[in-house]
């Protein structure tokens, strides 16, 4: 986002907003692109339709099977304050799916994860902790070495 | 999103996150972050456009395998075209004076030829948050605007959390329909369309007044997630 677009106090009020302040500077390297298993980790409270929607600063996560339909997901997520004509138009938007599995059948990423995750973004990061660490279990059972951080 | 790097990485997996406000990425300063100048919302650009998505998709997971971090910050250079206006694009039903709870309901009934006709060519709808049929939330939402209290129609929600569904599946709905083929409206011009011109867009901006200015401390609250901060219109 260029903040310069928006009115300079809701700009200001974006760009102030509290960020946790981490003192571990965490880095893993590992096996070249197209050798990668990649997932997408989405924070914009994306549920599957019939899974439980976010209905607030929930601190859990969804699952969003590979073999999801465009049809069948939905943005719960509780901020009115972005824009969801473009993710009402096209899923991929928000959740590349699409592009990740052209992706793999180009040879550009070795493969795409069996499940996808998101969390709902206005939740205190630091409620998210637990969460994170089950994902990266289930990621890792899904021998995933690279996800794909998207935020609304 | 940026956390959930620090978290992800803390546990032996390589991140990337698309950052939307680069001083938040900044301050959070995640392993890998990709800033991309695209408005909220849309952190792979612009719908429909599958090149230049690819281009967003490849630019992050590029820097997976990139020496230089830990915390590397990088910019996408190119703009979303579909911020730009379309001129070809017209609203799904003229622009109409007629306001209250009867006006939403048949404008509502007008639109639902242009939304089914939108979803037969999209395969898809992102209506569903309430798991009502769109008729029955113009009709739950139709008896707020009559200053009703309807019991909830969703067996575990209270009356407030059905109503902010109902209300989030019906600017669904209406934006949907507004999804004519072949066209590509900005967000500027849905939302101009949607806030300015129907009496769905008044009368969720009513209801959001009336909350603000009642005795309710449950619907004063609610009411806060019914328009965006910057289409609250002048009291």
């Amino acid at each position: 986002m260029r903040l310069e677009k928006l009115p300079a106090d809701y700009a200001k009020r974006l760009s102030d907003l509290e960020c946790p302040d981490f003192t571990t500077r965490p880095w893993v390297e590992g096996k070249p692109l197209k050798e990668r298993r990649v997932a997408i980790v989405s924070s914009a409270g994306l549920t599957v339709r019939g899974d439980r929607v976010f209905r607030g600063r929930d601190a859990d996560y969804r699952a969003i099977p590979s073999t999801t339909s465009s049809n069948d997901l939905l943005c719960s997520h509780i901020s009115i304050n972005f824009d969801r004509n473009g993710f009402q138009e096209d899923w991929n938007v928000v959740f590349p799916l699409d592009r990740l599995n052209e992706l793999a059948a180009e040879g550009a990423i070795g493969s795409v994860a069996a499940t996808h995750y998101s969390f709902m973004g206005a939740t205190d990061p630091v409620q998210m902790v637990d969460g994170a660490k089950e994902v990266a279990g289930k990621l890792k059972s899904d021998q995933v070495d690279a996800v794909l951080l998207t935020s609304v | 999103m940026s956390a959930l790097g620090h978290y992800l990485e803390e546990e032996g997996i390589a991140s990337v996150a698309i950052a939307l406000i680069r001083p938040q990425a900044e301050k959070t300063r995640p392993p890998r972050a990709l800033w991309v100048p695209f408005e909220l919302g849309r952190p792979i650009g612009p719908p429909s456009d599958p090149v230049f998505q690819k281009r967003v998709v490849l630019a992050a997971l590029q820097m997976l395998v990139e020496p230089g971090g830990p915390v590397r910050i990088a910019d996408f250079p190119d703009d979303d075209p579909r911020e730009a206006p379309d001129s070809n694009w017209r609203p799904p039903i003229p622009p109409s004076g007629e306001r209250g709870a009867a006006a939403v309901e048949a404008e509502l009934r007008t639109l639902a030829r242009a939304y089914a006709g939108s979803c037969t060519r999209r395969e898809r709808s992102t209506v569903g948050l309430s798991g009502l049929p769109p008729a029955q939330c113009g009709e739950y939402f139709a008896g707020w605007l009559r200053g009703e209290r309807p019991e909830s129609p969703i067996a575990d929600m209270s009356p407030a959390l059905a109503l902010r569904f109902v209300i989030d599946d019906l600017k669904a709905f209406a934006l949907e329909a507004a999804l004519s083929p072949g066209a590509k409206p900005s967000s500027q011009q849905l939302g101009d369309w949607l806030w300015d011109e129907t009496a769905l867009g008044a009368a969720i901006q009513t209801l959001r007044r009336d909350f603000l200015a009642g005795d309710d401390e449950r619907l004063k609250q609610l009411a806060f997630f019914f328009v965006p901060s910057l289409r609250v219109a002048p009291s």
